[in-house]
């Protein structure tokens, strides 16, 4: 049973087709790559089913619900959660506040609150920091709590971005470029926090990137688009060798002149 | 934790005693009611900070007033509406009206948003200047009455023809909004409001409607602005849409200095700000038509040195006063 189910999916800007015709299936507990040249479109996909883009054509269905025109916010509560490529981080709350946000759509408050808060709704809002705190020291930023998260080295500042993610108890993670940037022991960080979070908590994740040697440590599959349009799909090692594939990264071998 | 509660509580103790005792230590109706303008002035500023909160600066805000101000002050004339249910149909007014327009309105960032709602105020004022039939149009809307008078057992009658009683009215209606947009700030609809500011992307990736918290934050704004512009309306008895009114370009520029010289980090920035630069304004009442030179100068002055605002100055002292300690203790040990 698939977790997220993409149809026939096309996305034209004017007249330039980003993605079209694209079928994927994306199972529950998967670590799927999604890779591809400059430009593939892969950006594109991800952003149509984090609802930041609608598509022209075409189904995403998740956890058998059509979410083809919900807005983002929306999908966040269904579950899909996305990571930014740049480091997208709330920049004047601290690291425990920016998880606090992550949190924020399970909190029952509503308008009572902002003039009364009862029993309930103060021991509600002590149980949430405690969850945070959990989260945190769950990618190892307990000690940085209280530090603001601007200020923060680039690695944890990604951590401290997937948290936020978990804070949303999404299913489907979205993350786009987790590693661009990272040096190698962040990287081997990221890519343990990401498997752990797959092995511990049954979460899905769709990673984007370009770095193949990358992807073939993490993914279960991978699909690989070049023009919009996928080439290739199946695990990374079969990815890695189809001669398609490589004819699309590297150019068709010509004769020598 | 405790010290610092009872420290807050002697501090609002005596702003409160300072407020209660203010016009009688004055004796004085031209500076009472200079007070009560500035209570209208510190709630439109403290409004216009909600909606900055968001990140925008409107240069509107003064338009909303009007609506309120007209609204508030139509009904009680035209259908004999009480004062008490007016001023809030005329904030609500203007709160109707800024949901409406939010939706278009909050797509927009920056410069392109004060422009937007400082050409939609001006088209508010020259509305209501070219409705003759309504409005009273050029010559303004004359003769609004007065708060009914209200009777309260042991205390008695209290007529708001008074300018003092008016100015205690003020200051309770100002306070209560104050209490209740501080509140707000603070609430879990203040913490989502900063963190759309912060990013909308991945506030909305965490499940906030960022559509629907921008409406709500500017139609709330737009409410107290309302109410302010109701307040003022049944004080000054008459309403002018005149550009060189307190609904013309100028005043919403001033709403924006009196924000920024305060201080817009903290909540009681955008209140120091009104309340000094008032006083300032009419210390300096002699200047005439170069009044506002002298506004725009303390401003300059205020974001060249203070760039947090008058907010900012116990915190600067203090790192000038550590600053001259260490020197000292240096030259005591050289």
């Amino acid at each position: 049973m698939a977790l997220l189910e993409i149809r026939n999916l096309g996305k034209r800007f004017g007249g330039l087709a980003a993605v079209s015709e694209l079928d994927l299936d994306v199972g529950k507990g998967e670590i799927f790559g999604l890779i591809g040249p400059n430009g593939a479109g892969k950006s594109t996909v991800l952003n149509m089913v984090g609802g930041t883009l609608f598509p022209t054509r075409g189904k995403i269905i998740f956890n058998d619900q059509d979410v083809t025109r919900f807005p983002p916010y929306r999908r966040a509560r269904r579950g899909i959660a996305r990571v930014f490529q740049r480091d997208v981080l709330f920049r004047s709350f601290t690291v425990l506040e920016n998880v606090l946000a992550g949190l924020s759509m399970s909190s029952s408050a509503g308008f009572i609150e902002i003039f009364f808060k009862g029993l309930s709704a103060r021991n509600q809002e002590k149980a949430m920091r405690e969850k945070a705190m959990e989260i945190l020291q769950f990618v190892r930023l307990a000690q940085q709590a209280d530090e603001m998260a601007i200020n923060l080295p680039h690695g944890n500042q990604r951590a401290l971005c997937l948290a936020i993610a978990m804070a949303t108890q999404a299913q489907l993670l979205l993350l786009d470029e987790p590693l661009t940037g990272m040096n190698d022991e962040e990287i081997k960080t990221m890519m343990d926090l990401i498997r752990t979070l797959r092995d511990e908590r049954g979460i899905t994740s769709i990673v984007v990137e370009h770095n193949m040697r990358a992807v073939a440590g993490l993914c279960d599959r991978a699909a690989v688009l070049d023009y919009g349009r996928k080439i290739a799909e199946g695990s990374p090692k079969e990815v890695v060798d189809n001669p398609t594939v490589i004819e699309a990264y590297l150019g068709v071998e010509e004769d020598a002149v | 934790m405790s010290r610092k509660l009872l420290i807050n509580i002697i501090s609002i103790v005596v702003l409160a005693a300072i407020i209660i005792t203010l016009p009688m230590a004055l004796n004085n109706v031209y500076w009472t009611s200079i007070l009560v303008i500035m209570g209208v002035n510190v709630l439109l500023v403290s409004s216009l900070r909600t909606i900055k909160l968001l990140g925008h600066i409107s240069l509107g805000h003064v338009g909303f007033s009007l609506i309120g101000a007209y609204g508030s002050a139509l009904l009680v004339m035209k259908l004999g509406f009480s004062f008490w249910i007016a001023i809030f149909l005329g904030g609500l007014m203007a709160a109707v009206v800024a949901l409406a327009l939010a939706y278009p309105f909050l797509k927009v960032k920056g410069i392109y948003f004060a422009l937007l709602t400082l050409l939609t105020a001006e088209t508010f004022r020259l509305i209501v200047r070219y409705w003759p039939g309504l409005t009273g149009g050029f010559w303004g809307l004359l003769q609004i009455p007065s708060p009914d008078p209200i009777t309260i057992p042991l205390i008695g009658t209290i007529n708001f023809a008074n300018v003092n009683n008016y100015y205690y009215l003020t200051a309770v209606i100002v306070a209560l909004s104050l209490l209740v947009l501080y509140r707000l700030e603070r609430s879990h609809l203040g913490f989502k409001w900063i963190a759309i500011q912060d990013t909308e992307v991945l506030a909305q990736s965490v499940g906030i409607n960022v559509k629907w918290h921008k409406m709500l934050n500017f139609a709330i704004a737009c409410f107290f602005a309302g109410l302010a512009g109701a307040l003022y309306a049944h004080y000054q008895h008459s309403l002018s849409p005149d550009a060189t009114s307190r609904f013309g370009v100028l005043m919403s520029i001033y709403l924006v200095v009196y924000m920024v010289v305060g201080g817009e980090s903290k909540f009681a920035g955008p209140i120091i700000g009104t309340v000094v630069l008032t006083v300032i304004s009419e210390f300096g009442r002699a200047l005439g038509e170069y009044q506002p030179m002298m506004i725009g100068g303390i401003a300059i002055f205020v974001m060249l040195l203070m760039p947090e605002g008058l907010i900012g100055l116990p915190k600067r002292v203090k790192l000038v006063y550590r600053k001259l300690l260490n020197q000292t203790k240096r030259v005591r040990r050289s």
